[in-house]
């Protein structure tokens, strides 16, 4: 048989590939794909052992992973000593800090888990399955560790009240309306590092040169980032200008600091700048730094920023050109909205690296939580080991926190997806 | 109307022409002021120490000396000298470690896709661990807690009596050049040209009659057999020194201090993070059906992966790594903290010693521009070889 063109027809082969039928009834069967039930054994073949080269994979990595798991179990529970992360533990979190004043960090800590706790209360729902077994694994070595090193019930007691915090501030956060939600999560994080600032400095406040270990990292990660939003934005535009003279500016500004490390711009900071200004200024040494940090980070803010103005869509400018909106408000009210909401993931991302690169300032001299883990005193000489990896694991562990929030974020904001 | 519309020009306060170049006028104005007071308070306060702005200073006697130099040094040398030493040694540190970091984050993005689970979970956990601790942190953990570790001179680590390794350094076997050995170095032009040709000839012959071509053994071993030739002909060309345990260092060899390989396995470790990440992103950014084509025409996993995914792969990924080489070299300042003589570990001696922290600031940041943008550069042109022809950017 063949149709009208003289093709021969199809019938059979389509129904013998595609669409079984039966031969009895005639009935066309559904022929949905089973998953196939995987018992452990097929799984283990199918991932581990499909082949030879699979299979010389698989034994030399369990090797090695064995021998890795061999050697930290070794360090962690026999050849170490961990006594110096109990007894040095306030000069870890917060340097040389002045005991009396201990409950401003106490309650910025509080605000941050509150803050927190309040705006994951939408977003997450309570883990299951393979997450909840991860998380509760990581909030038992968290507990461990916070049991082993906090010292007095004092400061037990004041640890709990974080989980009981965030629990319940998670469950008011859960009770409001999104829409609300969300308004109130933008401004609590805009406000909450402004507030935690008060915290420290407000009536009769702590010294920059007392701030220090873990709580001077964050601090500084934070300034970077609020005060170089600012400028940073400043000179994205300025890069993107069509005044070359503004242009040009912007661009030595960015490459130069970007350009040099950081330890080089601390050091500037430290020795340089003050031949720069007037004699009288006379600023301390930490302002210097935050002040210099804050235009290192500038750039690469500028930089992201510059990205999420290019990615806006050109339509969007002429829309506006076309409703006659001068240059500053086509700025203001449609490119950077949009520009801004594309680059926080970038941020984030930026933020995180900011705060790994607080541990320069040990170069300066301040006693922040790398320095503090490398300047153990006599008594435990030799230690390093056992407090660098604690270093180590606290940034670890919010940077990580931090990258798994921003990927989440990524998801929820569909960058790169429009 | 055209004719009245040109003749009526907007108040001079009105006009985008004039308003652009008064603004622009003025922020340069801005700026330039800005600068000369940075200047003049930079003058007036050296001048009331005595000093001025200079860099005639760099050509005098440095005084101080260098654990570790790949030029030429003595304490003797000029500032100018130490400055060099202190960029070959960050150098030396970069050259090395691109290449490794490369090395190992390519395995890792491999291994973060392969069928292989333990493989893959391995890969991830690294990449997840690396990433998130600060590489200073890293940098000193291996240079404290490993290599300073390792056994001291007396026992060091014997790799079959070629190489050792202590906590005074590591040191592997070196050519040392005999009487002979200019003569050689055209044995060894010879030797490439002659391997260059043999490839030639092989790869025609497969191309012809599509036998195998063994271009890589037989290439090399042309080369092996010449290099050898001139030899046996010349007699002294070189001998191959044998590092050994000296009194209170190791002697002879190639030198590896401890401070050099810290830096290096800290940034390679933490690097290689980052490369892994984005050559993994690059090959799954390969579009599918290259990879079911290769499939198609038979090509074992492995060519699929040496002559398809990877070569496209490597085309979006240069510039991302370009970037990860821009950091590692900016990384190596990390140096300075366990005392490898990097530039800001090198310039803040020499601030010590001689003062002029503008003009040796100054140094640094063209040091460090200049550098980077060499890598740029260079990396631009191996992406140009690399893109598609005719390929829009």
């Amino acid at each position: 048989m063949s149709d009208e063109l003289g093709r021969p027809e199809l019938r059979g082969l389509r129904e013998d590939v595609s669409v079984p039928v039966l031969p009895d009834t005639g009935r066309i069967v559904e022929t949905a794909p089973v998953k196939e039930p995987q018992t452990p054994g097929e799984w283990i073949r199918l991932n581990l052992f499909s082949g030879p080269f699979n299979s010389l994979l698989t034994i030399v990595a369990g090797a090695f992973l064995i021998f890795a798991i061999y050697q930290a179990f070794g360090f962690v529970f026999l050849n170490s000593e961990w006594r110096v992360i109990q007894v040095r533990m306030k000069a870890f979190m917060v340097g040389p800090f002045p005991l009396d004043e201990m409950w401003r960090v106490w309650l910025s800590l509080y605000l941050v888990t509150a803050l927190g706790g309040f705006s994951s209360g939408a977003a997450v729902r309570f883990p299951r399955g393979r997450s909840l077994m991860v998380k509760s694994v990581a909030v038992a070595v968290a507990v461990v560790i916070v049991a082993y090193t906090a010292q007095s019930v004092l400061v037990r007691s004041l640890v709990a009240i974080v989980p009981t915090l965030f629990i319940a501030s998670n469950a008011i956060g859960r009770l409001i309306p999104p829409r609300t939600m969300r308004r109130i999560r933008l401004w609590g994080w805009v406000l909450v590092f402004p507030a935690a600032m008060f915290l420290v400095r407000g009536f009769d406040g702590v010294p920059p040169r007392e701030w220090g270990g873990l709580y001077f990292n964050l601090i500084a990660a934070s300034v970077g980032i609020f005060a170089s939003f600012p400028i940073g934005i400043a000179l994205a535009l300025g890069r993107r200008s069509t005044l070359p003279a503004v242009r040009g500016f912007s661009v030595v500004v960015i490459e130069v600091f970007r350009g040099v490390p950081l330890v080089a711009w601390l050091f500037f900071s430290k020795f340089v700048v003050d031949l720069l200004l007037p004699p009288q200024m006379n600023l301390p040494d930490i302002i210097k730094a935050f002040i210099v940090m804050t235009m290192f980070s500038a750039a690469y803010v500028a930089e992201i920023i510059r990205g999420g103005i290019q990615g806006v869509h050109p339509g969007q400018y002429e829309a506006a050109r076309a409703l006659g909106l001068p240059t500053t408000r086509l700025m203001a009210l449609i490119v950077l909205p949009q520009a801004l909401r594309a680059t926080i993931p970038a941020m984030i991302g930026h933020f995180i690296s900011l705060f790994k690169d607080t541990a320069l300032f040990a170069a300066i001299n301040v006693t922040e939580l790398l320095d503090a883990s490398t300047r153990l005193g006599l008594e435990f000489i030799g230690q390093e080991a056992q407090t660098l990896v604690f270093a180590g694991l606290c940034f670890w562990a919010i940077a990580f926190t931090m990258s798994r929030w921003s990927q989440r974020l990524e998801l929820r904001l569909g960058v790169g997806e429009r | 109307m055209a004719s009245s519309a040109r003749s009526v020009r907007p108040p001079l306060w009105r006009d985008v022409r004039v308003l652009r170049v008064a603004g622009q006028v003025a922020f340069v104005l801005v700026v330039f002021f800005v600068l000369r007071e940075m200047y003049l308070n930079a003058t007036f306060q050296l001048g009331q120490r005595g000093r001025d702005l200079s860099y005639d200073f760099l050509d005098s006697r440095a005084g101080f000396g260098v654990k570790e130099h790949f030029i030429d040094y003595s304490p003797n040398n000029s500032f100018w000298r130490v400055f060099w030493v202190a960029v070959t040694n960050a150098l030396a540190v970069t050259g090395v470690g691109i290449v490794l970091a490369t090395v190992l984050g390519t395995f890792l993005g491999i291994a973060r896709l392969s069928p292989n689970w333990l493989l893959r979970k391995i890969g991830q956990g690294y990449v997840e661990t690396i990433r998130n601790i600060p590489a200073l942190v890293q940098i000193i953990f291996w240079y404290t807690a490993v290599i300073l570790a390792i056994p001291r001179l007396e026992n060091s680590i014997s790799i079959f009596g070629f190489a050792y390794i202590s906590n005074r350094g590591a040191a592997v076997p070196t050519l040392r050049g005999g009487a002979d050995f200019g003569p050689w170095g055209l044995f060894v032009v010879a030797a490439v040209v002659a391997a260059f040709f043999v490839r030639r000839w092989r790869t025609k012959i497969f191309d012809d009659t599509g036998r195998p071509h063994y271009r890589f053994l037989w290439s090399t071993g042309t080369f092996l057999v010449v290099a050898a030739l001139g030899y046996v002909v010349l007699g002294d060309a070189f001998t191959i020194e044998l590092p050994e345990i000296g009194l209170r260092n190791l002697v002879g060899g190639i030198q590896v201090s401890p401070e050099f390989a810290g830096v290096l396995v800290g940034l390679v470790v933490y690097t290689a993070a980052f490369i892994g990440e984005i050559v993994r992103g690059s090959i799954l950014a390969v579009s599918k059906g290259q990879k079911e084509a290769a499939e198609a025409l038979g090509l074992r996993p492995s060519q699929q992966l040496r002559y398809v995914v990877l070569p496209q792969a490597m085309r979006i990924a240069l510039p991302s790594i370009t970037n990860q080489y821009l950091n590692f070299w900016k990384n190596t300042s990390l140096g300075f903290f366990i005392a490898y003589p990097e530039i800001v570990n090198i310039t803040r001696t020499m601030t010590n010693q001689a003062g002029h922290e503008l003009e040796i600031f100054s140094l640094l940041i063209v040091i460090y521009l200049g550098v980077s943008l060499a890598i740029s550069l260079f990396m631009n042109i191996l992406n140009r070889g690399v893109t598609l022809r005719g390929a829009t950017r």
